[in-house]
């Protein structure tokens, strides 16, 4: 026998020991043809691997959880179980999906039409606290994924639940024209360890360093390469360049995350600024004259209100209402200086929801 | 014996109502009340605009306007019972986006559950998304009128173009030649 050889027999050995993969095949096709597959596999879900996830939570499995009130469509703890474990998800997540989906629902348009919207946008889910360990989730490098199950099944795990739960699917009841890349495949756990600042869900509400949940919908992103300058106040410029740019714009107001790497964090914070400062900076920089706006077809964003009055050519048309429409966040590895813009396709609803503990 | 595969999928719930009814169709428009129900998309209100002031010089009818409170969602219940006091058909429109479609078949399903002919206008780019929601609501195969996509960058003389292209669509869901006046 040749050493290949020998190695092939061990490996058939482990195989044996192995599940059946072609009964694994056969759920696996059982659930794409039912209609439940995002596109990809589902871990196909029985009524123990239900209970495991069930068992994490003192909720009630008949629980309300969300309301469409216009598709007539009520998701319980139930159902929000069973997505979860199709997603992939380890059951000790599911107190975290319950979070990540109460965190979404408090953004009005999620509650309003955001998951059958044109624009097909898709949750930013922000986990914070000591959960992020306890996990397992990615706090470094590649934020934004992939690679790590909790942060690549957790939204994923929301996408299903507005897919079989609400009934919202492609072509039909979901008319996205585009869409964005992404979509239902980002969660971020803050990198609180180098940040110098609080963390997102304190300015949620949910303070002392406890496990939390932030979310709200998104339309785009676009990231901020600048690793050479070493004024602030030239980064924070070519923030307000990107955050300026009009081909998202439609309304009057618009809001933005700032995911910020440690580096341009710290660069901040070391120059004293606090998050509010920088988005007291951005706030009164980042916008358009009326006459830029009308040039590039855009009349209707530079007025007063939705529908309001015209603001005139010369006036300078500021995108961002307050410091709510410019949540904070700090994420990735400390080894280059590049973050992230990305565009809430609403209202963050400003708050954030803590993950619930099993008593 | 296995353990079954279990169904991730919700039930219908709460809004929609099984088989809702459709309401009897006028005899004809002549002198009576129209409300329109402008969604707030671009172009919804001259098109609509349109259209009444076409209604009215043809049929002598009454015109009255007003606003979704939402484009994206049906109409609540108060707003449903003001249009059913206050007219004898209501119009609505114009449906170019997913939510606004699937919001202006359902506000078509409820009043018509609520004995009110309504003919809403959409684009022909939704509707999937319009006949899904009719279905959800319990009016599977609910009739509406379409225009072309798009109809937000049309300029002034088009909106009115379109307005009148599809006026005989709307005045088709509306009456039916012969039916006796409730």
């Amino acid at each position: 026998m040749t050493a290949a050889n020998t190695d092939r027999a061990a490996a058939d050995d482990v195989v044996a020991a192995a599940p059946d993969p072609d009964e694994a095949r056969r759920a696996i096709e059982y659930c794409y043809s039912r209609g439940w597959s995002d596109g990809l596999p589902l871990v196909p879900v029985s009524k123990p691997l239900l209970e495991e996830f069930l068992a994490t939570t003192d909720r009630d499995p008949e629980e309300i959880i969300g309301s469409l009130e216009q598709v007539g469509k009520d998701v319980n703890v139930y159902l929000a179980a069973i997505n979860a474990a199709m997603a992939g998800c380890k059951p000790e997540y599911f107190p975290v999906v319950l979070a990540a989906f109460e965190a979404l629902l408090r953004d009005r348009a999620a509650r309003g039409g955001g998951f059958q919207s044109t624009s097909g946008p898709s949750p930013l889910i922000v986990v914070n606290g000591p959960v992020r360990q306890q996990l397992g989730f990615n706090t470094a490098g590649g934020a934004f994924g992939p690679g790590f199950r909790p942060n690549a099944t957790i939204p994923r795990a929301i996408g299903l639940l507005v897919r079989n739960g609400f009934g919202i699917h492609p072509h039909v009841l979901e008319q996205a024209t585009q869409g964005l890349p992404g979509r239902w495949q980002v969660c971020l756990a803050e990198n609180e360890e180098e940040s110098p600042w609080e963390p997102l869900a304190e300015n949620g509400g949910v303070t002392g360093g406890a496990s939390a949940v932030t979310a709200t919908l998104t339309r785009t992103m676009e990231f901020v390469d600048n690793r050479h300058a070493p004024n602030y106040e030239d980064v924070l410029r070519d923030f307000q360049d990107t955050i300026s740019r009009v081909g998202s714009q439609i309304f009057p107001l618009s809001s933005v995350a700032l995911v910020l790497c440690p580096e341009h964090a710290q660069m901040f914070a070391d120059a004293g600024l606090s998050k509010q400062d920088v988005q007291n900076w951005l706030l009164e920089r980042c916008g358009r004259t009326g006459a830029e706006l009308t040039r590039m077809g855009k009349a209707e964003v530079a007025r007063k209100s939705f529908r309001g009055e015209y603001e005139g050519d010369e006036a300078f048309h500021k995108f961002l209402a307050g410091p709510t429409s410019i949540p904070v966040v700090v994420a990735g590895a400390k080894n280059a200086a590049i973050s992230m813009v990305v565009r809430i396709f609403g209202e963050w609803s400003g708050t954030s929801v803590a993950i619930g503990e099993k008593k | 014996m296995p353990n079954a595969i279990l169904d991730p999928t919700g039930t219908v719930t709460s809004a929609a109502k099984p088989a809702a009814p459709r309401a009897p169709r006028l005899a004809s428009l002549e002198g009576k009340r129209v409300g329109l129900l402008i969604n707030t998309k671009r172009n919804a209100r001259p098109f609509l605009d349109e259209v009444g002031r076409l209604l009215e010089d043809q049929y002598g009818v009454t015109v009255t306007k007003r606003t979704k409170v939402n484009f994206a969602v049906p109409e609540p219940e108060d707003v449903i019972k003001e249009l059913v006091a206050e007219n004898d058909v209501v119009i609505t429109g114009v449906g170019d986006c997913g939510s606004c479609s699937a919001a202006a078949a359902a506000d078509g399903v409820v009043l018509e559950a609520a004995g009110l002919p309504v003919a809403a206008i959409i684009t022909d780019s939704f509707v999937p998304t319009a006949d899904a929601m009719a279905a959800l609501r319990g009016a599977p195969g609910y009739k509406y009128a379409t225009t072309a996509h798009p109809v937000a960058v049309l300029t002034e003389d088009k909106v009115k173009e379109r307005a009148a292209q599809v006026l005989d669509d709307v005045v088709a869901l509306l009456v039916e030649p012969g039916q006796a006046e409730a």
